[in-house]
């Protein structure tokens, strides 16, 4: 009986001890590291609203780093030079005979920093408008600026994939993540930047005046008020009607946008890098770096300069040049890149320089040569090299404008030379002989997206 | 399985005791070795079907009451020996009984249940099990998974590299998941412990790229592999049912050893050993021919080049940094004892093992105690606890980008007329590449250190005993709580950190684990008839928990390994998961004496991970064994053992945490926090993946059980698997998990040992191992795709229905094949085979060996990739065709720019174990020493003493990626894995 006893003691006790805390039940396990998107879906409160905004910020600049590295190879602005990965060079360069395929090196399966960031940059956009729309937390007018700044960035980075696939086309309508619209032509595509971005300016338009209601990144600042932002998007859409070779609509869009002719060349939005916890500038390198990666100046770029252009002082000699052998070869880079004093300086990604010079390029392609060619001497003069002299037809403006431009725009994140070379049907104008490498016309859809159709039956 | 065993020989003690008073009769004899004849202490003597019995006393004899005076069966067994079985009667009631060594380890008592176990002759699962002797009795091996290579049948184990430490992956039965790294679940001693590769933060400082290129260790080489008593490996499925939704990829249970009763004895153990690399594949020599053509004139190049190449030193550099002896010591003491309440084993282990790198290296302090008690006659409690202390320097070597932190990547890329070694401690800038290894290696810091504490308990109350049946509850379960802190160190002065705006760079991480689980279960043993039945119920919990930060710091205080001398100061990661599991079983075993076993479970659980937690899903297994040689018309003289067995069984393997969220993740821009969605959807509808697996296969028993033969043949079908579903990029989102794909493994495992020479003075057991895996993707659900390793120019894996995932596609594009580039080689290998040899002669010396044999399979060999870049690939500068292209420049296939030229096929053997021991007999040893030390063994051995391959790399078994299910063939520029050769000796006292 002892015996007994103790056992139905034990019983009761571990029986007792296993239903005091059921192990068959489980706890209900949020996310302990993240918010939900679903939890800005609904009436968020301001603060959610600025975070997913400042959120779209940094989406924003998602391209930088593959663009800059990458279009800028193509347009042989600059080599990246990579001691580490050669494919930077012999996939980039098109050495071999390598051409672009859909699961290239540097874009993936997705496209990476030329597809599918910035349209991870047009999706955050959307849910920020969602965000703002759905809420009582802003008034009617605070909606329209935040809807506006947002249709702003997304018209801005729509221009991204549509320049890397060319004609083969991008979507354009992409609010319903998992029913993508399909793909458009390039006319279309750009027609669709320019149609959202009017809708932006009716949006600052209807947002009242004094500064954005919400907190923006010092790469506005000078910018961030309803009318600054305006004008950035004015300076956009003057950008985007270039390519659309609508040029009086790009003569509009500039009397509407920040551009000054008697101003600062360089001031402009920019995308801002301060280092931890923020990034750093991805292209910032130590001078005279010990070091074989790292971005170079192209040599066609030196060779070509003017003598006394002061924009020369982009380029850095080094003491000793980089080199780097790879199976296609061995490639030597002289000058480094010397446009960042520091790692925490922030990268334009639209200024005055440009839309003087988009100004220039319109007057010359309407005919208007006089204009033109003051908007040039403009840009002649504070690089020190002397108003125009050349020849004052709209195929020599369009050849002195093209030229400026692969100095004042050079080695910006946009691949300016590249998609410049490609408006003007001057490809075959890039030289090769540096390298051995191709010059691509545009890449192929990321494999993403057709399997994505594959799937859905498309 | 000794623990299991003892206490059947405790419970027939017990059950002793119980009197009766009816009719009796009385049995006596005498238990011995065959071959030895001497007396086997501890024989167990049972009748069979009860629980009445006896053990053989310190002269083999035994003395059983026999209740009744009807003949019954006698089953006479003896760890280590085959059982016989006697009849007796009031008339025949004196035994001589010489039982004959268990050479193929039919007797082996084998896990089979969360709560149960059987005896290998009555299994119908090809269960393999090692044991201490196999798994550690031929060297010294560093981690317990680096010991079990050659010993496992369907096993595919593969290091990350030579690094000290570990870091080794083990699949299974081929590929069970396409998205984790198909590892088995660990049990040790009923815990379910963290096995996981965990981050040391080193890809993110040499900027190699994600944390699976870090080349971490698994945290298995906490484990002191000479604690261990026994691993047993259940494969699949069929076999693993009962463990349910985390056992999709096998199961590894290991159980430690524990003390016996008796006099306490004391055992200290001492290797010492060195370690040199296994294989070293030279590099190029110069010319100024070779100068010429490799570098360029522009920029005076060529000029430069040649002048140092005139005035320069000639330095091998893999010689230099490679090829260097490294110390090896391993101290093991252990005191195991006991009396008939208590008995405990205590182990200490000290493991100091030097890399053949220098500064780089692995100690592990190792401090073990199992004790088991009974609290009454009826309540046994065992615990095991075991607190250890791992360091590891595992240096700087496989992938990196921009910042040099990589020896093998680095002199890839240095001519060998170049001197990086330093001149009065200043080490001249390399020009080659983004640093100077030998800084590298002389002043970085990649540690990692882990505490770790493992404790389990297991607690067994008889509730109900009767003649012919018994209750027992068993209540078990155990914790394992890690902390592992790592700090990776590129001090400021390095070449690649002056080049960075902020020199010096520092990752301090901090991990923790703690698993939890626990058991109860319901055993009732009872007879229907002749059929013995085990009726067993439970339930099953397991918790995880996981954290970590990572901070990092930049711009340091020169010489300043703390965060707070940092310049620029980051947290670099901080991620937290919680994981609640719950599953409740059943299991009935019937066996119907000894010739027909079967059995039928189910285990049902569900898990936080899934998109609904509280949905249970279902693993039922059912398996048959028939041993026909038990049947009575069966009378071969020859074949004394012939089972056909066939089992069934479902798992699963669990969903990633995370894939049910949708998360909005920080990003922090020009000072302000922004929110961002995830590029990644959540998949709340999400359910793990499931296998299904049919085994099948016919054990059989010859010449008295001399030589056995296994042969098992499985299917194994996984359903549901977990893949990211690719999402269109313009959505700007880009994966959600699915539950789409199928998988198919089949395979063939066989195995063929005996002993073959079987004399009193000489003995030569071996065994044969032969295995083979085919994976094939019989569906993919979603569009084909490829993914993993460097893409396709580089050799990248091919997902497309009807293909198995292990297929090495690449450049140049090829329309007819589905994802649309080349097919190149395979990852899976042809075969396996393994061979394994012991040889004792004259009882005191002992010669063991073990071959491995892998036929087939392709790695993806970047590091030729690599040194044919830099020009410094042995011979780069021959000319095979004499087309004045050198080979480095035209490796085949032409035209000499596709993927294939890395595709490499990775056939080798290796001489994976040798070791010879000497034990001195004891008269001598007595004579010497008197009476103070009972026993010494002296021994020497050697691992991974010789590999045969034509494979073009440090050794055809790597993986840049650590463990992954795919594109775990990745060889860049890894840490040569080292041959080891040990002296030892072993002194009982």
């Amino acid at each position: 009986m002892k015996k007994y006893n103790l056992y139905m003691t034990l019983t009761i006790l571990i029986s007792m001890s296993i239903w005091g805390c059921n192990p068959l039940k489980l706890d209900e396990i949020d996310d302990p590291n993240n918010p939900s998107v679903g939890s800005v879906s609904n009436n968020a409160s301001r603060q959610q609203i600025q975070f997913v905004l400042t959120g779209l910020e940094a989406r924003h600049r998602g391209y930088v780093t593959n663009v800059s590295q990458a279009w800028n190879t193509f347009g042989r602005e600059i080599w990246y030079l990579n001691g580490s990965d050669p494919r930077f060079q012999t996939d980039w360069l098109g050495q071999n005979g390598r051409v672009p395929d859909r699961s290239y090196f540097g874009f993936g399966n997705t496209g990476g920093g030329s597809y599918a960031a910035p349209y991870q940059a047009i999706n955050q956009a959307n849910v920020l408008i969602r965000a703002a729309n759905n809420t009582t937390f802003l008034n009617d007018s605070e909606k329209r600026a935040v809807a506006g700044f947002a249709k702003m960035i997304q018209g801005y980075q729509f221009m991204i994939p549509a320049n890397f696939v060319y004609n083969n086309g991008i979507r354009i309508d992409v609010e319903d993540p998992l029913n993508p619209g399909p793909f458009v032509p390039y006319a279309q595509a750009m027609d669709h930047v320019r149609n959202i971005l009017v809708e932006a300016d009716a949006d600052f338009n209807a947002a009242g005046t004094g500064n954005f209601p919400l907190a923006l990144t010092s790469g506005f600042s000078g910018f961030n008020t309803i009318a600054g932002l305006r004008q950035v998007n004015n300076a956009i859409l003057a950008r985007a009607n270039a390519y659309r070779q609508d040029w009086q609509g790009v003569l509009t869009a500039l009397n509407s946008s920040f551009m000054n002719l008697n101003g600062p060349l360089n001031i402009g939005p920019a995308h801002p890098y301060v280092g931890p916890p923020d990034a750093f500038n991805p292209l910032f390198y130590v001078p005279n770096a010990p070091t074989t990666t790292i971005i170079v100046v192209h040599p066609s770029v030196l060779e070509d300069a003017l003598p006394n252009d002061n924009r020369r002082t982009k380029f850095f000699q080094r003491n000793t040049p980089v080199t780097v052998s790879t199976d296609a070869g061995v490639l030597t880079g002289t000058h480094q890149d010397a446009r960042w004093p520091s790692n925490t300086t922030s990268i334009p990604f639209i200024k005055n320089e440009e839309l003087i010079l988009l100004k220039a390029e319109a007057h010359a392609n309407l005919d208007q040569f006089a204009d033109a060619v003051a908007a040039i001497n403009i840009i002649r003069n504070a690089a020190g090299i002397g108003p125009y002299t050349g020849a004052t037809s709209r195929a020599a403006l369009i050849d002195e404008i093209l030229f400026q431009r692969r100095y004042s725009l050079w080695a910006e994140p946009w691949g300016h030379r590249w998609i410049d070379a490609r408006r003007y049907d001057r490809l075959n104008q890039i030289p090769t002989n540096f390298d051995g490498g191709t010059i691509f016309t545009q890449f192929p859809h990321p494999q993403a997206e057709l399997s994505w159709d594959q799937y859905t039956g498309n | 399985m000794r623990k299991a065993y003892k206490l059947t020989a405790v419970l027939a003690l017990l059950f002793l005791s119980v009197g009766w008073s009816y009719a009796q009769y009385t049995v006596t004899g005498i238990v011995t070795d065959a071959r030895t004849g001497e007396p086997l202490i501890g024989a167990n003597v049972l009748i069979r079907n009860t629980t009445t019995g006896t053990v053989a006393n310190l002269d083999g004899r035994f003395t059983l009451n026999v209740p009744g005076n009807n003949e019954v069966v006698l089953v006479i067994s003896s760890l280590g020996y085959l059982s016989q079985n006697f009849t007796v009667s009031q008339s025949n009631n004196n035994l001589q009984v010489a039982l004959r060594e268990d050479a193929t380890n039919l007797e082996e008592v084998v896990v089979t249940g969360l709560a149960s176990s059987v005896k290998r002759s009555n299994l119908a699962n090809a269960v393999s099990s090692v044991s201490s002797r196999e798994l550690t009795g031929t060297t010294t091996i560093q981690t317990t998974d680096g010991a079990l290579y050659g010993k496992i049948a369907g096993a595919t184990i593969r290091s990350n590299g030579g690094a000290p430490g570990g870091g080794l992956s083990i699949q299974l039965r081929g590929i069970s998941s396409l998205s984790g790294a198909s590892q088995p679940l660990i049990i040790l001693d009923g815990v379910y412990i963290n096995n996981s590769f965990q981050r040391t933060g080193r890809a993110a400082v040499t900027g190699a790229g994600a944390s699976n290129q870090d080349d971490g260790s698994n945290r298995l080489a906490d484990l002191n592999p000479a604690d261990i008593e026994t691993i047993e490996v259940l494969k699949g499925p069929s076999a693993a049912a009962i463990y349910g939704t985390r056992a999709n990829a096998g199961v590894i249970i290991i159980t430690t050893k524990r003390g016996a009763e008796g006099k306490t004895k004391v055992s200290l153990a001492q290797d010492i050993g060195f370690a040199q690399p296994l294989r070293l594949l030279g590099v190029d020599d110069w010319s100024e021919e070779k100068i010429n053509f490799f570098f360029p004139e522009a920029n005076n190049r060529r000029q430069i080049e040649l002048q140092r190449f005139r005035e320069g030193n000639r330095i091998d550099y893999e010689d230099y940094f490679y090829n260097n002896t490294a110390l090896l010591s391993n101290t093991r003491l252990t005191v195991t004892g006991g009396n008939e309440k208590t008995k405990f084993f205590v182990s200490g282990n000290i493991t100091s093992e030097d890399g053949t790198v220098r500064r780089t290296g692995f100690d592990r302090y190792s401090i073990r105690a199992n004790i088991d008690h009974k609290i009454s006659n009826s309540i046994r409690l065992g615990v095991s606890s075991n607190y250890i202390q791992s360091n590891t320097d595992r240096g700087f070597t496989g992938n990196q980008n921009n910042t040099g932190a990589s020896i093998g990547y680095t002199i890839a890329y240095v001519p060998n007329y170049f001197d990086l070694r330093p001149v009065n401690g200043i080490y001249p800038d390399n020009p080659y590449f983004n640093d100077n290894p030998a800084a590298i290696t002389d002043n970085a810091i990649n540690n990692s250190e882990v505490n770790r504490f493992v404790q389990s308990f297991t607690l067994d109350i008889d509730l109900l005993k009767t003649n012919n049946s018994f209750l027992k509850a068993n209540i078990a379960g155990g914790l394992d709580f890690l902390q592992n802190s790592t700090m990776i160190y590129l001090p400021e002065f390095l070449q690649s950190q002056r080049a960075s705006a902020n020199p010096g760079d520092l990752l301090i991480g901090k991990q923790e684990s703690f698993n939890s689980n626990f058991q109860a279960a319901l055993v009732y043993n009872w007879n229907l008839g002749q059929v013995n039945m085990n009726s067993q119920a439970g339930l099953v919990r397991l918790d995880f928990k996981n954290s970590s930060l990572f901070n990092r710091g930049r711009g340091l205080v020169p010489g300043q390994t703390n965060l707070r001398q940092a310049a620029v100061q980051e947290i670099n990661e901080n991620f937290n998961s919680e994981i609640q599991e719950a599953g409740v079983f059943l299991q009935q075993e019937a066996n119907w004496e000894d010739k027909v076993i079967g059995t039928v479970g189910v285990r049902w659980d569900k898990s936080t991970l899934n998109g609904n937690a509280n949905q249970f899903y279902a693993f039922p297994r059912a398996s048959l064994a028939v041993n026909i040689a038990n049947f009575d018309f069966f009378n071969s003289t020859v074949v004394n053992q012939l089972k056909p067995r066939i089992a069934y069984g479902e798992t699963a393997g669990p969903v990633a945490f995370g894939n049910i969220y949708t998360p909005l993740i920080g990003a922090n821009i020009g000072g302000l926090l922004g929110s961002v969605v995830s590029s990644q959807v959540g998949n709340e509808r999400i359910f793990p993946e499931t296998a299904t697996e049919l085994e099948f296969g016919v054990d059989a028993g010859l010449f008295n059980n001399r030589l056995g033969i296994e042969a098992t043949y499985y299917i194994k079908n996984t359903q549901n698997n977990i893949q990211n579903l690719n999402l269109s990029p313009a959505a700007g989102v880009n994966t959600t998990p699915s539950n789409e794909a199928e998988l198919q493994n089949k395979g063939i495992e066989l195995g063929i040992s005996g002993t073959i020479v079987d004399k009193s003075d000489f003995r030569w057991f071996s065994r044969v191992l032969y295995w083979r895996n085919r994976v094939n993707l019989t569906r993919l659900g979603i569009p084909t795709y490829t993914a993993g390793a460097f893409g396709s120019g580089l050799g990248t894996f091919l997902y497309a229905q009807g293909f198995p995932p292990t297929t090495i596609v690449g450049t140049p594009a090829d329309p007819n094949v589905p994802g649309g580039f080349t097919i190149w080689g395979d990852a899976q290998p042809d075969f396996n085979m393994s061979f394994y040899n012991t040889i004792s002669l004259k009882k005191n010396l002992e010669l063991s060996f073990l071959v491995d044999w892998r036929q087939g399979g392709d790695n993806i060999n970047l590091t030729s990739f690599l040194t044919d870049s830099g020009g410094t690939t042995n011979g780069w500068f021959n000319d095979d065709n004499g087309d004045g292209i050198p080979n480095g420049r035209q490796r085949p296939p032409a035209p000499h720019n596709n993927a294939a030229r890395w595709v490499q096929d990775a056939s080798f053997v290796k001489v994976r174990e040798i070791g010879l021991y000497y034990t001195f007999p004891r008269t001598q040893v007595a004579n010497m020493f008197g009476g103070a030390l009972e026993n010494i063994k002296i021994g020497a051995s050697a691992n991974n003493v010789f590999l045969f391959t034509k494979y073009e790399g440090y050794d055809p078994e790597t993986s840049t990626f650590g463990a992954q299910s795919v594109a775990n063939n990745v060889d860049i520029a890894p840490y040569p894995t080292p041959r080891r050769i040990f002296f030892h000796i072993t002194l009982d006292f």
